[in-house]
């Protein structure tokens, strides 16, 4: 690793500030877990970095308000499984977090982190897609709120400005009676990244919805409203092609884990699995 | 006169050979005290990083290391140049391994500097600053390329002036058999091609070295499986006695035959007699994924069979692929096909070997020895006749199963075991025959190893005046409980407490002389020379009580831990202290078992024993995705008698695991340029906890018919031998795809269902 | 801005200052400078579990954890799980089970092993080996680790 400089700010506003002196020269430290790794392999080199862990005005935790749940920028994997309210309104999102490494990376790595770098296969990424997440960041000008879809816009590229960090992600209440689940495709039932991942949420209209990780430069949304999917009477066939046509929206590469074909098929059948447990959800009253 | 007697010492810890006594050194190891040699600090150490060019094949033009030199707290930067000329080489069969690449770099890895700096932080600094220049070149990477005779030559032809495969790339090559396979012919004949590729030991401890000048001589140490050799390698190539170079070898954080031979210590040497300090490098783990890997393998295999499943004759051709230098890799291919034809009965067989040079990491032992890959092969043709000839898989085994006393190759060791009863106990608890599940299927494979065919092993029991006991044993520790086996032996031997033995392994300046820890053999080879010692001990212990009580000679004996004289018994402890008194003293025995060359035996010599092993499975697979769920295993092994039942069964239930690793998920992927691209632990996938079968089980057969201390035979490697073709037969008969490459990913297994469509 | 920084930390239990530059890990501070080498270092990208500590009393890859980071904060490693030089119920469950081979997996695995007891004293084998997930061993096949824990749950409730 080149040498750097370490600063621990204890207020948000030192952080932008020292954010938008050094520009690109500095990075942010929460979990370091994807920030360490980069920097030994010669991927990032900054000259200073800024350990967001010590901000009085910061401080890990999840909000609650009348609109949804706010998770802080210094929350880990961890404080999001472990969160009842999570695992009963975003069943998603805790189930997809469960998936970010192990227990010892869970208790390090912070979803605004995961969003940030902006991995193609970032297992938190369709999961917030799917509950419609916003990013709020905090820089020299001030706040901005900004929906996840227009945050992440290419592969390790966010909207992130001069200056700005994440401060926290908000996740508005998912309509009652709708039913959402996470599902995802690995090389081995251990630890893993995502060969493929997805999630599906199913409205109390019947509105389908899915996004899909891995398969493409940013994970994405999809959407179906002809009813097909969640008919009870609807035709197997006929529901194959709406999802085929679904994923036919991915464009999956072939790489040291998986082909580009495989990936492709796998959407199909990883879709229709994750639609039966949000239909199963939803019947259930389970968001 | 007082007739005392004594029986047998009741006061013995569970330590009695057959007992699963508490592991020797399981204390240091929960405790974080055992000290692996990345643990060692030693004073004013430098630390040594390595240079190398980012590609398999170079040739090096120029290397500029005045940048590097400049950095502070560098103390060398040392390439070839600073090396004798002609280069040292090194190596266990070949010494065709340079300590530096001159001139060109072979496979990607290879070190062409090394910087030694006060700090890792300076090493590694100084070591971005070391400016190569170099031409890349094509690289031979594959069997093909490298039997290509247009192929670039991967070794000097001058290094083996005598070898008329000298111009090509083929190192080695072998025919073995017997009968006549050309005149053979059946009515039913299976042939198919399988290829098992390059994966690696991936154990926990990436390797680690020391060096440090030593008077006249050098101390190395280094996570050796074998330091003696590694002495000889050493002594060789700084031109020393062997009585001056000293090699400490800590308990190796697992090996599985990666850290069986010399890599950097050569170099380090050098480094360490040139600052004049001591000098450590220990490797990262994708380094060490660039250090040694196992020899992949392509074979042809073409079988005939009656119409009742007998096999008739094998004609096998194998192909594997070695690295850019020899290492242990022609003895991987020779020793495993001698054996292709498996613990079977052939009439005819024909078997046609080469191993290969190629521009990739030199393939090195690793567990098994070559047999995975060979029973990968053969097994699988024995499943495929079965199905093709309506004949039960397990059936078709038993049907050919040499018996015990029968010949599996002409002319050598006969069948050792019983081993269609661990074909049954197998069969038995996988519920062979009963109803599937539906998606399920089952398979079930046997193989045979063949242990070490030559070697010596020494050790010396010292009996200290208050009876305790000291062993020396040159085996290495690396997991599988070599230490406290011996200490088992020598307690029973002896009939001592095992809390009251140390054994002492791992330097060759105090502990006497161990060919190496390898092949299975440390239980016959060094058990032996154990109980010899102890026996030794024992006579020695006799004469002094003939001497010290005026008794002739026979008339004392030592027996279950009492010495017995005409008129009365003496503990051991009493012995010594009637005939030491205050001066003190110790008895010493020495002990050894050595076996020779056979001259003219293709691999020196028969095998002391075969280590032989049936795996069952039950799988189960998900025909969307093709992923597999392997929901019973079992391997059962036939080892003579388990010193240790509980080291047995953890040691087979580690090569299971392992085994699934390099069945369902592991391979190394190279780029066109001969690097690999899933270094590391990030995209290198072995099992976890996650990965294991839902029931495994680890059996034994004990029926004390081994060659080593108390009937036993060898262990730990069995496990591994044919979990493969155990899971692509139970996959076939889950779903109908037979594969014949490894691993059986689910996208393998899937891509094979939808072509199946 | 890079020069060496003092940090205080206490580390089993025993107050401690350490000068790091701020790109030693917290492992390489434990192994190098407080002579603690039971944790062990092996993938150095957080996928193997050898380095496990307890950093405020969860577990993490101490070689992703910056030693700055850790000032303040109160770190136990596997030297500090023996009380008065006796092993603690873990440590000696694992060793009853023959879960111990090569040992270089063991002081990450015992760590895994002794916070998931402390934060679920009655765990399922499925939930241990979820919990040891991060830990790899290549030497054994895991079900020995799992019974060992199993175990020491169970002396725990005794």
């Amino acid at each position: 690793m080149r040498p750097f400089g370490y600063q621990r700010p204890e207020r948000l506003a030192d952080a932008v500030q020292l954010l938008a002196e050094h520009g690109p020269a500095a990075r942010v430290l929460a979990g370091g877990t994807d920030l360490i790794v980069g920097m030994r392999l010669g991927k990032y080199a900054p000259r200073l970095i800024i350990d967001l862990k010590r901000i009085a005005d910061l401080p890990a935790g999840i909000e609650e308000s009348p609109s949804g749940l706010a998770v802080t920028a210094t929350t880990v994997m961890a404080g999001i499984t472990g969160d009842e309210r999570v695992r009963r309104r975003f069943p998603a999102l805790a189930e997809a977090a469960q998936t970010v490494g192990s227990l010892q990376i869970r208790h390090r790595a912070t979803l605004a982190g995961n969003v940030c770098n902006a991995s193609p296969a970032a297992d938190t990424v369709p999961a917030l897609l799917l509950y419609g997440a916003v990013v709020v960041t905090a820089g020299p000008d001030g706040d901005r709120r900004i929906p996840l879809r227009q945050f992440i816009l290419g592969p390790r590229l966010t909207a992130l400005r001069a200056g700005e960090l994440v401060r926290a992600i908000e996740l508005p209440w998912p309509d009652a009676g709708s039913g959402s689940a996470f599902v995802r495709l690995t090389r081995r039932r251990g630890v893993d990244l995502a060969t493929i991942s997805l999630c599906c949420s199913v409205s109390p209209a019947g509105e389908v919805r899915f996004s899909f990780g891995a398969v493409a430069p940013v994970p994405f949304l999809v959407s179906d409203d002809s009813g097909a999917l969640v008919d009870p009477a609807a035709d197997p066939a006929t529901r194959d092609q709406v999802l085929a046509g679904l994923s036919a929206r991915a464009s999956p590469i072939s790489d040291l884990r998986a082909g580009a074909d495989y990936r492709r098929a796998m959407l199909v059948v990883l879709s229709r699995r994750a639609l039966r447990t949000a239909l199963r959800r939803r019947k259930a009253g389970d968001p | 006169m007082n007739a005392r007697r004594i029986s047998a010492s009741a006061d013995m810890d569970a330590g009695q050979v057959g007992t699963s006594a508490r592991r020797v050194g399981g204390v240091e190891r929960v405790s974080g005290r055992q000290k692996f040699v990345a643990d060692i600090r030693l004073e004013n150490m430098l630390h040594v990083k390595l240079v190398g060019v980012d590609c398999a094949r170079a040739r090096i033009i120029s290397v500029d290391t005045t940048g590097a030199a400049g950095v502070d707290g560098v103390r060398a930067v040392i390439t070839a140049a600073d090396l004798p000329t002609p280069m040292p080489r090194f190596g266990p069969v070949y010494q065709d391994r340079p300590v530096l690449a001159v001139g060109e770099t072979k496979f990607h890895g290879e070190p062409v500097a090394a910087v030694a700096a006060e700090t890792q932080e300076a090493a590694e600094a100084a070591a971005a600053l070391v400016r190569v220049e170099y031409a890349e070149l094509p690289a031979v990477l594959s069997v093909a390329a490298a039997a290509d005779p247009a192929a670039p030559l991967v070794q000097d032809p001058g290094l083996r002036p005598a070898s008329h495969l000298a111009e090509t790339n083929v190192l080695q090559e072998w025919q073995f058999g017997w009968g006549d396979v050309a005149a053979a012919a059946s009515e039913h004949v299976v042939e198919n091609t399988y290829r098992f590729p390059m994966v690696t030991h991936f154990a926990i401890e990436p390797h680690g070295f020391i060096a440090a000048p030593d008077g006249d001589g050098v101390r190395i140490w280094s996570s050796i499986q074998h330091p003696y050799a590694l002495q000889s390698a050493i002594a060789r190539v700084l031109a020393l006695p062997l009585s001056k170079v000293r090699v400490f070898a800590p308990d190796p954080g697992g090996a599985f035959g990666g850290k069986q031979h010399a890599k950097f210590e050569p170099l380090l040497a050098f480094l360490a007699l040139r600052t004049g300090r001591a000098v450590r490098l220990v490797l990262t783990l994708e380094e060490t994924f660039q250090a040694g890997r196992r020899t992949a393998f392509e074979i042809r295999a073409r079988t005939g069979f009656s119409a009742d499943g007998v096999i008739e004759f094998q004609d096998i051709e194998c192909d594997g692929l070695l690295g850019a230098y020899a290492d242990i890799g022609a003895r991987v291919v020779s020793k495993a096909t001698y054996l292709a034809c498996g613990p079977y009965r052939v009439p005819d067989a024909r078997i046609r070997v080469r191993a290969l040079l190629s521009h990739t990491p030199p393939a090195t032992a690793f567990r098994g020895f070559g047999t995975p890959q060979v029973c990968w092969a053969i097994e699988s043709q024995m499943d495929e006749a079965a199905r093709r000839l309506g004949i039960d898989r397990l059936e078709i085994r038993l049907r050919n199963l040499a018996r015990k006393g029968e010949r599996v190759v002409r002319g050598d060791k006969p069948a050792d075991g019983d081993w269609a009863q661990s074909v049954r106990r197998a069969a038995e608890w996988i519920g062979w025959g009963t109803p599937l599940p539906p998606g399920r299927g089952r398979g079930i494979a046997v193989g045979i190893k063949g242990s070490a065919t030559t070697g010596a092993s020494y050790a010396i029991a010292r009996l200290h005046a208050d009876a305790s006991l000291t062993v020396l044993a040159g085996t290495s520790d690396m997991g599988q409980g070599a230490r406290t086996v011996l200490a088992q032996i020598a307690a029973q031997e002896l009939c001592l407490p095992l809390h009251r033995i140390s054994v002492v392994m791992g330097d060759t300046a105090t502990v006497p002389f161990d060919l190496q820890t390898s092949a299975s053999r440390s239980t016959v080879f060094m058990g032996t020379a154990v109980q010899r010692a102890c026996a030794e001990i024992r006579s020695k212990l006799a004469q002094l009580a003939e001497e010290a009580f005026s008794l002739a000679a026979g008339e004392a004996t030592v027996q279950d831990g009492v010495v017995r004289l005409p008129t009365k018994d003496l503990t051991i402890a009493g012995l010594l202290d009637e005939v030491f008194g205050d001066v003190r003293g110790e008895v010493i025995g020495v002990g050894s078992l050595r076996g020779e060359k056979a001259a003219g035996h293709p691999l020196g010599g028969p095998p002391a024993f075969y280590e032989f092993n049936c795996t069952a499975v039950e799988v189960e697979v998900d025909r969307e995705t093709g992923e597999l769920a392997i929901a019973r295993h079992i391997t059962v092994g036939d080892v003579g008698k388990a010193l240790n039942p509980a080291q047995v069964e953890s040691q087979d239930e580690g090569a299971a695991i392992m085994g699934l690793g390099h069945t369902l998920m592991e391979h190394l992927i190279f780029d066109s340029r001969g690097r690999i691209q899933n270094l590391g632990a990030l995209d290198y996938r072995i099992p976890t906890s996650k990965d294991v079968p839902l029931e495994l089980r680890a059996d034994v057969l004990e029926n004390a018919d081994g060659p080593g201390p108390f009937g036993s035979k060898g262990s730990g490697e069995g496990g591994l031998l044919v979990i493969a073709p155990a899971v692509a037969a139970a996959v076939t008969e889950a779903c109908g795809v037979t594969i014949r490459d490894l691993p059986l990913t689910a996208e393998r297994i899937w891509r094979a269902l939808a072509e199946q469509r | 801005m890079s020069e060496p920084m003092p940090v205080s930390l206490t580390v089993n239990g025993t107050p401690v200052t350490v000068t790091v530059a701020p790109g030693r890990t917290l492992l390489d501070a434990l192994r190098w400078q407080l002579d603690l080498t039971g944790s062990k270092e092996c993938c150095a990208q957080g996928e193997c579990g050898a380095c496990t500590v307890l950093l405020d009393g969860r577990v993490v890859n101490s070689c992703l954890v910056l030693a700055v980071e850790a000032d303040g904060r109160e770190v136990i490693t596997i030297e500090g799980l023996a009380v008065d030089g006796r092993l603690s119920a873990v440590q000696d469950a694992f060793l009853a089970a023959g879960a111990v081979q090569c040992g270089f997996c063991i002081p990450g695995m015992v760590m895994s092993a002794h916070y998931l007891l402390a934060d679920n004293p009655r765990p399922t084998p499925s939930e241990i080996r979820e919990a040891l997930s991060g830990n790899l061993c290549r030497c054994g096949g895991y079900n020995r680790i799992v019974s060992a824990v199993l175990a020491a749950a169970e002396a725990g409730r005794a």
